[in-house]
């Protein structure tokens, strides 16, 4: 059901969904989700964050999933979804922050969590400054194999677009690292 | 491949892959369920509403402001009764056929603005014990300078656009004011 133009060939063969099918969705969501909050979390600034803006990424694509065309990768729509949420949370982000605050008030202190590691990671940092949609690139090309077709397919984008975008992104996380 | 990008994808998967690895997948979020703090904080919806209370309660100062003006006291209640009886009055006073009860109700208020403001400055000379919550005829410290009824009746005294040209005492029913029927 599912095809994909040029498809990395370590991928496992892409399992087929059923538009507007409840089950399927929820299919979906087991079987993408962590790949989903591990593009979230290196352009949101924190785990919790990234976990929200996942969250609102399922329940945008459930509201679209009636209209979601088999012939495209359902993680790729999701993807492409994703990183407009995170669009979205970096415009809001000074409102979330008191939000956040306030969220946190009267928890207790945290155990040592990977997600910490990735936000001191100098890498991850940097990407977060890159604007999202090179950052996106980033992880969609080195993190989840994505070929510059499949990205171009996933963010609605010509391929000429997602290469400049990807050497942008690398002169400029280059040049971020060097301070 | 470039170095760079060889240290990314090295990178990213030393950083990422616990963290994917890890998480225990949360169940999904019910369409419809924000956080509390996303539905506050969030959206334009919140902007909006946000812009919508601060135009309530400006109104709803304004409302006070305005009332406190005409009849001296904070209380609605007050306001709405003196308003009423004097409506009532100015109908009864009207003859058969006549409209306008604009003139009569104005004068009402003006009046009643112009004691409230000379009370205001004779309790302010006293001993400065107004209650300035149910009466605003003087603050605590005597100058009866501070409450928003003093203000606002002794601005309506100063201000002749208001009550210069039209005394309290005017005959209330000479002038043709078309005012729609009251219902």
């Amino acid at each position: 059901m599912q095809s994909i133009d040029d498809p990395v060939k370590d991928k496992p063969a892409p399992e087929t969904y059923a538009p507007g099918s409840e089950v399927d969705f929820d299919r979906l969501y087991r079987n993408t989700y962590r790949r989903i909050l591990g593009t979230l979390i290196t352009l949101v600034r924190d785990r919790a964050t990234a976990e929200d803006c996942a969250q609102e990424t399922y329940e945008r694509a459930f509201r679209k999933w009636k209209e979601w065309r088999p012939e495209a990768s359902a993680e790729a729509w999701l993807h492409r979804i994703a990183i407009n949420v995170a669009i979205s949370d970096r415009r809001h982000q000074q409102l979330r922050q008191a939000g956040e605050l306030v969220r946190r008030l009267g928890r207790p202190a945290p155990g040592p969590d990977p997600a910490m590691v990735a936000e001191r990671s100098d890498l991850i940092k940097a990407m977060k400054r890159l604007p999202t949609r090179q950052a996106a690139a980033l992880v969609l090309r080195h993190y989840h194999g994505y070929s510059n077709r499949e990205i171009a397919a996933a963010l609605g984008i010509p391929e000429q677009t997602v290469a400049s975008r990807l050497a942008a992104a690398r002169r400029q996380l280059q040049a971020v690292l060097r301070r | 491949m470039s170095d760079l990008e060889r240290e990314l994808e090295s990178e990213l998967h030393r950083v990422l892959d616990p963290v994917t690895a890890m998480s225990t997948i949360p169940p999904r979020r019910a369409p419809g369920r924000r956080s509390a703090v996303r539905a506050l904080l969030g959206g334009a919806g919140a902007a909006l509403s946000l812009k919508l209370l601060t135009g309530v309660a400006a109104a709803a100062a304004a409302v006070t402001v305005a009332g406190a003006a005409t009849t001296g006291s904070i209380n609605p209640a007050d306001w709405g009764q003196q308003v009423s009886q004097h409506v009532s009055d100015c109908k009864k006073a009207l003859a058969d056929g006549q409209h306008g009860i604009g003139d009569c109700v104005s004068s009402f208020a003006s009046q009643h603005g112009q004691v409230v403001a000379s009370d205001a400055r004779h309790h302010g000379q006293g001993s400065g014990n107004g209650d300035e919550n149910t009466k605003g005829n003087g603050s605590s410290d005597g100058h009866g300078g501070n409450s928003n009824a003093n203000d606002h009746a002794r601005d309506k005294t100063k201000d002749p656009s208001t009550t210069g040209e039209r005394e309290p005492t005017d005959p209330p029913i000479q002038t043709t004011v078309n005012v729609p029927p009251q219902r």
